[in-house]
C-alpha cells in the first residue's frame, strides 16, 4: 500500500519534468499575421504564437464577406474583398482557442474555423498529465486490491 | 364505452390541432401581421442563385406601400433606391434568414433602380432590379 | 460483496420513481405517453414547415435545422440519453401516424393490430442494419446541417416509411431494426442511463402465467417494442412506451432511479452488433469534430461535395475509419489483452466484452463534442424560435438577437473535465467487464492493462482533438 503511492507520486512526478520544460517561454514578440478567409476554410489553418505576444490579424477576404471571431479572447473583424479586416491583442491566455467566421458566409459558415494556439499549451500538458496519472492510478488501486 | 369514445374524438381533435391546426395558425397569423398596407414581397438572393425576385415592382404615386425583403440567402443582402435617398435602417444589412421591411410613400414618378448594398458575390454588381411609380 | 459503481454506488441501488403515487397515476393513464407525442407533434410540423420553406437558405437562421440538430442533438446527447435512457422514443412522434394505423385509433387499445402484421425475420434482429442506415446517414451530415430542405426531407422519408412499413411489419419493428437512424445508438448509449424501466417483484412475475404484458389485455397493448417487461435486462430495447404499466394486474412494473452504466455489465445479448455500433458511434464522433469544428479546408469541401471525387473519398475513409479502423486499432489492444491475461478465453467473447467499455467513452466523447456547438452557436435558437419561418415575424421579441458566443473561453474546461471523467467510468466499467470475463482475478488485473492503456490513449487523442 505504502510502495504502491509511493511509486504513484514518483511517476507523477517524473511525468511533471518534459512538461516543465517543454512549458518554457519565449521572449514576447511582436507578431503580424495574413489570414485569408475564403470560403470555408482560413489560410493557415492555425496560427501559432507565444505567450505575451502582441499579436495584428490582418484578414483578407477573396469571394463574399466573412469575418473572424477569436473564442476566448472575445474580439472579432470582418473583410469583404478589396476591404481588409483587422484586430490586435496581446496573447496572454495561453492553449488553443478557435477562430470562426461571424458572417454568414454560405452553407458551411458555422464550420468555417481556424485555430489560434498560444503557446506554452499548459492546459494539454496538464489534461495529459492528468489522464496518464489516473491511468496509472487505476491499475495501481486493481493491484492493490488483489491482496487485500 | 361512451368515455372511451369521448376520449379517441378528443385524441383525433388534439393531434388535428398539433397538425393542420398548427400549419393554420402560423398563415392566419402571418396574415394578421402583416394585413392592412399593401405589401409587396421581394426575396433576396445572390444574382447566380437567382437575383431579386420579383425584379420589376410597380408602384402608384401617394399610395403608402411596404416592402418586405426576405433574404432566403447564404449570405447577406442589403436594399436601397438611392434615387430616392431609401435605405434600411441601421447597418443596412439582411442577415439570411431575416427579413428587412421598408414602408414609404412614393412621391415622385419614374423609374428607379433598386440595388443590393453588400457585397454578396463577385456578380454583386447585377443584383438589381426596377422600381416603376405611376401617377394614379 | 456487491461491486459498486466508481467506488460509490453499489450496483444494485434502486430508487423507485413510480412509488410516488401521483407519479404513478401519471403513468398509468393512457393520456401518457399520447399528450407529450401531440405536442412533440406540433414542433415537429413547425420544424417540417420551416425545413420546407426554408429550401436551400442558411441553416444557421433556420428552425428546422438549429431544432433538429443543436436542441434536439444535445438534448438527446447531454440529457435524455444519459439521465432518462430512451425517453425520446416514448415521445417521439415520427412513428406515430404507423403506429395509429396498426391501433385503428389514438389512444383505443385493439389487440388485433390493423395491417400485414408480418414478423421481422430473425437474422435480422440485431442492429446491423441500423449501424449501417446511421453511417449511411451520416454521409449526408454535410447537407442535412446545412440546408433545410435536406432536414425535411430526412424526416418526411422517417414518416412515410414509418407509415408503409408499420403496415407491413408488426408493432414497432420499424423503430427497432429498420427505419430509425439514431434507434442503434439510443439503445446501446441508454445501457448509460440513469432510469430504467424493470419489474418490481421478479418473483410476482414468475408466478403469473397469463402474462399481460407479452401479450396484452383490454387495459394496454402487448408490448410493442416485443420484449418481455418482466425480464428487461437491458435498457436497449425498451422504448418506454409504457404499455406494460397499463397491461400489469399486478402493477408490478416500476421505473428506477439507479447508478450509471450498470447495464454494461449485464452479460446478456451482448454482440459484436453492439461492438460495431460503439465503434461507429466514437468514430463518427472523431469525423463530425474534424468536419464541423477542424481546420481543414478541403475536408469541408469533400463533405460538402464541391467535388464528386471529393465527396466519394469522404464516404470511403469515413467508412473504412468506422467500420475497419477503429476495430482494428482495439482488436490489438484485445489481442494484447488475451496474451497477459489468459489465452484460453474465445478472442470473440474477449473483443465483444470490452468493446462495452466503449460505450461510454462514446457518450462521451459526444457530450465533449456537443459542448462545442453548444456555447458557440445555440444563440441562434433566440433567433429562429421569434422568426421560425423567415416571414418577418417577431414573437418574443429576439428575432434580432444576433449571433453571441458564450462562454468560449471556458469550453475547452468543459470538455476536458467531462473527458477525464468519461475515462474514470470506463476504466471502472473496463476492470468490471474483465472480471467478468477472465475468470480468475489476477488474470483480469493483467488483462485489463491493455484496454486501460486504450482507453487511455482514446482520451489523450480526444483531448488533443477537441482542445489541443
Amino acid at each position: 500500500m505504502k510502495n504502491s503511492m509511493k511509486i504513484l507520486i514518483m511517476v507523477l512526478v517524473l511525468l511533471a519534468i518534459p512538461i516543465v520544460i517543454l512549458a518554457q517561454t519565449e521572449e514576447p514578440k511582436e507578431k503580424v499575421i495574413t489570414i485569408n478567409a475564403q470560403q470555408f476554410s482560413y489560410t493557415p489553418g492555425t496560427v501559432e504564437v507565444n505567450r505575451g505576444d502582441r499579436v495584428t490579424i490582418r484578414l483578407i477576404s477573396t469571394d463574399v464577406h466573412h469575418g473572424l471571431y477569436i473564442d476566448g479572447y472575445e474580439v472579432s473583424t470582418d473583410a469583404r474583398p478589396g476591404q481588409d479586416g483587422s484586430l490586435t491583442f496581446v496573447a496572454n491566455n495561453t492553449g488553443k482557442f478557435v477562430m470562426r467566421c461571424s458572417v454568414t458566409c454560405g452553407p458551411f459558415h458555422p464550420y468555417m474555423i481556424g485555430y489560434l494556439k498560444v503557446k506554452p499549451d499548459y492546459r494539454l500538458f496538464g489534461s495529459i498529465w492528468l489522464a496518464v496519472g489516473i491511468f496509472i492510478g487505476s491499475i495501481l488501486l486493481v493491484i492493490r486490491r488483489q491482496k487485500p | 364505452m361512451e368515455k372511451k369514445q369521448l376520449m379517441e374524438i378528443i385524441a383525433g381533435i388534439l393531434v388535428l390541432l398539433a397538425t393542420v391546426g398548427t400549419i393554420g395558425a402560423a398563415l392566419l397569423y402571418d396574415e394578421h401581421l402583416w394585413g392592412g398596407l399593401r405589401t409587396i414581397e421581394l426575396t433576396a438572393q445572390a444574382p447566380e442563385r437567382g437575383n431579386w425576385n420579383i425584379q420589376e415592382i410597380h408602384l402608384v404615386r401617394g399610395e403608402p406601400v411596404r416592402i418586405k425583403i426576405r433574404n432566403i440567402d447564404t449570405v447577406s443582402h442589403g436594399f436601397a433606391i438611392p434615387e430616392l435617398g431609401i435605405s434600411l435602417n441601421g447597418t443596412g444589412e439582411i442577415k439570411p434568414g431575416n427579413v428587412g421591411v421598408i414602408e414609404f410613400t412614393p412621391d415622385k414618378t419614374g423609374d428607379f433602380l433598386f440595388t443590393c448594398t453588400t457585397w454578396c458575390s463577385t456578380q454583386h454588381m447585377q443584383m438589381t432590379g426596377r422600381i416603376i411609380i405611376s401617377e394614379k | 460483496m456487491t461491486e459498486k459503481i466508481l467506488g460509490l454506488i453499489p450496483v444494485d441501488w434502486r430508487f423507485e420513481l413510480t412509488s410516488l403515487p401521483y407519479v404513478r397515476k401519471i403513468i398509468k393513464s393512457r393520456w401518457m405517453p399520447f399528450l407529450p407525442i401531440v405536442l412533440n407533434l406540433s414542433v415537429f410540423t413547425i420544424i417540417l414547415m420551416a425545413g420546407f420553406v426554408g429550401g436551400v437558405s442558411a441553416g444557421n437562421y433556420n428552425f428546422g435545422i438549429m431544432f433538429v440538430w443543436i436542441v434536439w442533438w444535445l438534448l438527446l446527447m447531454m440529457v435524455m440519453v444519459p439521465f432518462f435512457s430512451r425517453i425520446w422514443c416514448m415521445i417521439c412522434p415520427l412513428p406515430a401516424f404507423g403506429e395509429w394505423l396498426q391501433r385503428l385509433g389514438f389512444m383505443k387499445v385493439r389487440n388485433k393490430l390493423f395491417g400485414l402484421n408480418k414478423k421481422w425475420p430473425k437474422a435480422l434482429k440485431n442492429m446491423w442494419l441500423v449501424n449501417f442506415l446511421f453511417l449511411g446517414t451520416t454521409y449526408t451530415t454535410g447537407f442535412l446541417t446545412t440546408r433545410p430542405i435536406a432536414t425535411f426531407i430526412l424526416l418526411m422519408s422517417i414518416i412515410i416509411g414509418s407509415i408503409v412499413l408499420m403496415a407491413v411489419f408488426e408493432k414497432r419493428n420499424f423503430c427497432k431494426y429498420i427505419g430509425c437512424p439514431v434507434g442503434g445508438f439510443l439503445g446501446l448509449y441508454s445501457n448509460m442511463a440513469v432510469t430504467e424501466i424493470r419489474a418490481k417483484d421478479p418473483q410476482i412475475c414468475k408466478d403469473h402465467k397469463h402474462k399481460d404484458c407479452v401479450i396484452g389485455n383490454e387495459k394496454g397493448h402487448a408490448c410493442p417494442w416485443m420484449i418481455l417487461p418482466f425480464d428487461i435486462g437491458r435498457n436497449t430495447y425498451c422504448g418506454m412506451c409504457l404499455e406494460c404499466f397499463k397491461t400489469c394486474p399486478y402493477d408490478n412494473m416500476a421505473i428506477n432511479l439507479r447508478p450509471p452504466a450498470t447495464d454494461l455489465l449485464v452479460d446478456k445479448n451482448r454482440g459484436l452488433d453492439e461492438a460495431w455500433k460503439a465503434f461507429i458511434m466514437l468514430g463518427i464522433a472523431i469525423f463530425f469534430f474534424l468536419i464541423m469544428q477542424g481546420n481543414m479546408g478541403f475536408l469541408k469541401d469533400w463533405a460538402n461535395a464541391k467535388t464528386t471525387e471529393g465527396y466519394l473519398t469522404f464516404v470511403v475513409l469515413h467508412s473504412i475509419f468506422n467500420l475497419l479502423l477503429i476495430p482494428g486499432v482495439f482488436f490489438v489492444f484485445v489481442y494484447a489483452s488475451r496474451t497477459l491475461g489468459n489465452k484460453e478465453i474465445p478472442l470473440k467473447k474477449l473483443f465483444t466484452n470490452f468493446s462495452y467499455t466503449l460505450v461510454p467513452m462514446g457518450l462521451i466523447a459526444w457530450i465533449a463534442f456537443s459542448f462545442g456547438i453548444l456555447f458557440p452557436n445555440s444563440s441562434y435558437v433566440l433567433h429562429v424560435i421569434s422568426d421560425p419561418f423567415a416571414w418577418g415575424w417577431d414573437l418574443f421579441g429576439t428575432a434580432h438577437f444576433p449571433w453571441t458566443p458564450f462562454l468560449t473561453g471556458v469550453m475547452p474546461y468543459f470538455q476536458i473535465g467531462t473527458l477525464l471523467f468519461g475515462l474514470v467510468l470506463s476504466l471502472d466499467i473496463g476492470f468490471k467487464i474483465s472480471k467478468q470475463t477472465f475468470q480468475k482475478r489476477d488474470e483480469a488485473v493483467r488483462g485489463f492493462i491493455p484496454i486501460a492503456a486504450f482507453l487511455t490513449a482514446v482520451t489523450i487523442f480526444l483531448i488533443w482533438l477537441f482542445t489541443g
